[in-house]
């Protein structure tokens, strides 16, 4: 009965915070209801008979699950999702909220929830998954959460107190991930990429876990795809990149790091019981999420934001850019909370060939931290734009027909220039 | 290790007189936070004013022997555990041979677990006590693994050395180790907001003759350019034996970064 009355309330909150246009709602119902009621998540949980799946990782989390809910929802279930900003557990609550019934009920075939890294462990003692996918350990964010070895060692022990029930589907191509796979004492099912080109030359240098997660000896990669995802192996102790049940499907986006994100979502699917031509079906009329590859028409001009939020993202974003052409950028850079309200992180991307676009423009909350990185790649014809209102104005001034304004934006600063573009609220 | 430094653009080798061999420790295991923006602002102004530079990393493979031919040398910041592999390199290969260039007064940055590295002992949350080179007069305690990391904005006024006295300093800190001076030691500079070494006395990182031991991240030299070339120039000193003065640089871009966060703080 509390729990209805936790819901009703949830419902009006976010009724009355939209309709007075104070934001979207998004986790402020479920942060109440917690507060009155901490096991608000588990006991709706476990008297629903959704199917739960939780996916985590630095990178693509977002990504994975709007692939994995198209996905299902092409093929006849439907699916409870939380947004991509209510990743704690206040906001996996709120997202109960507005999906239950006035009875409390919550009815459905699967419930998709993107986690945090860090709140992972105490996700996983509200929601025993059915299915648990994690995506990758890249450094990020080191102000919030201490090291990468720690959070690895903080997922481990929570996924150990899950029942068999769970599966867990892991990148192999991350050393750290598979390790876990290897520890946790549950099913799984790895996924990984096996493509002789397509490899990074030379080492990248946002890598982070190229040490040997059991012994700590530097690992031996016989290919490398980007940062430290690759197929490795450990000459001393002998640990090495397990066996990929998938390693191809349809891509519906550009870029490794979305080969990854497709392979999580389609290794998902077939664990539950999809087939592998009803999942490629669905995935190809897969569209892009909001900020990542997102395509926005501005009056016959074309806009295509590439979240990039820390160096890894940074990275391969760029990379794709450069490969699809890419003339006139602008990016964006923000250092506010859900950026991780630091931005020493930009001098280990890689700007290789940054001074070969026509046009680059920069603005965000510390647009001249950008321009002195870039000024230290020989990189000093650029336009800067205290307001991202002006940088965009300008830019697509300068775009031709056939052009394509490609935008790098920080977490914030994606939201900042989407509301812009889209002239629409949505935090 | 060519590959390592793939980032840094191969760029026109200018005919200069002088030339500089700059020393990174362990780019592979201290690699964390941007710091290596500090060798790559250390290079470039060099290149920009024709002073010639050779990189050379340090790593675990590398002889102690080749430690003596440099005349700048930089460490960042670690993870944990890649602290402990470089401590155990350190302790066993090459702690004399830093220790004698550095007292020969080599300039030196190092930053944050580089920092610790350098003091007498780092006493971590789990784990024993660990042993470092003792080139600097500090020890650091990271007591409980649960209190509070120092994390945030910084700026500081450089006490020590004395030709850049006064110089405000910004820079990002992130660290769970508190750092206390022992008899002996003194501080790099003073915080006006912020942590610095312990969040209680006030002091910001520690020197020993030209080396400079500070827990500011950001990384440090790209929006602080005058300890950059302050580094520069006694390393030139040290190896030419003569007075140099440097070209002066334009650094508007460096201003207006730090402004940004000196407005932030409301320091103005």
């Amino acid at each position: 009965m509390i729990n209805c009355i936790l819901i009703w309330t949830g419902k009006l909150i976010s009724f009355m915070i939209s309709s007075f246009n104070l934001g979207t709602g998004a986790t402020w119902p479920g942060h109440i209801a917690l507060r009155i009621n901490p096991l608000f998540i588990k006991q709706m949980i476990s008297k629903s008979k959704l199917k739960i799946i939780i996916i985590t990782g630095t990178n693509g989390k977002t990504t994975t699950a709007s692939m994995l809910t198209h996905i299902l929802y092409q093929n006849g279930y439907k699916v409870i999702q939380n947004s991509s900003g209510a990743n704690l557990l206040n906001g996996i609550a709120s997202t109960l909220i507005m999906s239950a019934s006035i009875f409390g009920n919550l009815k459905g075939d699967y419930g998709i929830f993107e986690i945090d890294e860090n709140v992972i462990p105490k996700a996983l003692m509200q929601m025993n998954p059915d299915f648990l996918i994690l995506l990758n350990l890249f450094r990020d964010q080191l102000d919030r959460y201490g090291e990468i070895w720690s959070i690895a060692d903080r997922w481990n022990t929570a996924i150990k107190k899950l029942s068999d029930k769970t599966r867990v589907i892991l990148n192999a191509d991350d050393p750290q991930i598979a390790y876990l796979g290897i520890t946790c004492q549950k099913q799984t099912a790895y996924f990984g990429l096996n493509e002789k080109h397509n490899h990074i030359e030379g080492e990248q240098y946002a890598a982070d876990s190229l040490y040997c997660p059991p012994c700590g000896q530097k690992l031996d990669y016989h290919i490398q795809y980007f940062s430290h995802l690759g197929d490795y192996s450990c000459k001393v102790c002998g640990f090495k990149r397990p066996l990929l049940k998938i390693d191809q499907c349809f891509y519906p986006l550009v870029g490794a790091y979305n080969k990854y994100n497709t392979l999580a979502a389609t290794s998902a699917a077939l664990e539950m019981g999809l087939t592998e031509s009803l999942i490629d079906k669905a995935i190809q009329s897969f569209t892009p999420v909001f900020g990542r590859q997102e395509v926005i028409d501005i009056s016959g001009k074309r806009v295509q934001l590439f979240l990039a939020k820390n160096p890894t993202s940074f990275n391969e974003s760029y990379e794709t850019i450069k490969k699809l052409g890419a003339n006139l950028l602008c990016i964006s850079l923000n250092d506010r909370v859900h950026d991780a309200i630091d931005v020493s992180w930009i001098w280990d991307v890689d700007f290789e060939q940054i001074t070969q676009f026509r046009h680059i423009s920069l603005t965000g909350d510390r647009l001249y931290d950008m321009a002195l990185r870039l000024k230290y790649e020989d990189c000093t014809d650029l336009t800067m734009y205290p307001n991202p209102r002006d940088a965009i104005d300008e830019a697509l001034l300068n775009l031709n027909d056939e052009e394509t304004l490609f935008i790098l934006p920080t977490y914030t600063a994606m939201l900042d220039i989407r509301e812009i573009l889209t002239k629409k609220r949505i935090l | 290790m060519d590959k390592m430094l793939k980032w840094i653009p191969q760029l026109r080798r200018k005919k200069g007189s002088y030339s500089l061999t700059i020393g990174w420790l362990y780019p592979d295991l201290m690699g964390t936070y941007g710091d290596r923006g500090n060798v790559l602002v250390l290079q470039k102004r060099c290149i920009w004013r024709n002073i010639r530079t050779e990189i050379v990393p340090i790593t675990q493979e590398t002889k102690a022997s080749k430690l003596a031919n440099l005349d700048l040398i930089f460490g960042g910041g670690a993870q944990d555990r890649e602290q402990e592999l470089v401590e155990k390199d350190l302790n066993r290969n090459k702690a004399s041979a830093i220790r004698s260039l550095i007292e020969r007064g080599a300039p030196a940055l190092f930053v944050c677990g580089a920092t610790q590295l350098m003091g007498m002992y780092y006493e971590p949350s789990e784990g024993k006590k660990i042993e470092g080179l003792g080139i600097f007069k500090i020890k650091t305690i990271h007591a409980d693994a649960n209190k509070k990391r120092l994390i945030g904005n910084i700026a500081v006024e450089v006490l020590h050395p004395e030709d850049i006295k006064g110089e405000r300093v910004i820079g990002f800190e992130n660290h769970g180790g508190r750092t206390f001076l022992e008899d002996g030691g003194l501080p790099f500079a003073r915080v006006i907001s912020g942590f610095g070494n312990n969040g209680e006395d006030a002091t910001e990182g520690v020197i020993f003759n030209n080396a400079i031991g500070t827990y500011l991240h950001g990384p440090l030299l790209p929006k602080n350019p005058k300890i950059a070339d302050n580094l520069i120039k006694k390393a030139l000193e040290l190896k030419y034996q003569k007075p140099i003065s440097l070209e002066p640089l334009d650094d508007t871009l460096a201003n207006l970064a730090k402004d940004a966060i000196v407005k932030r703080l409301k320091l103005n």
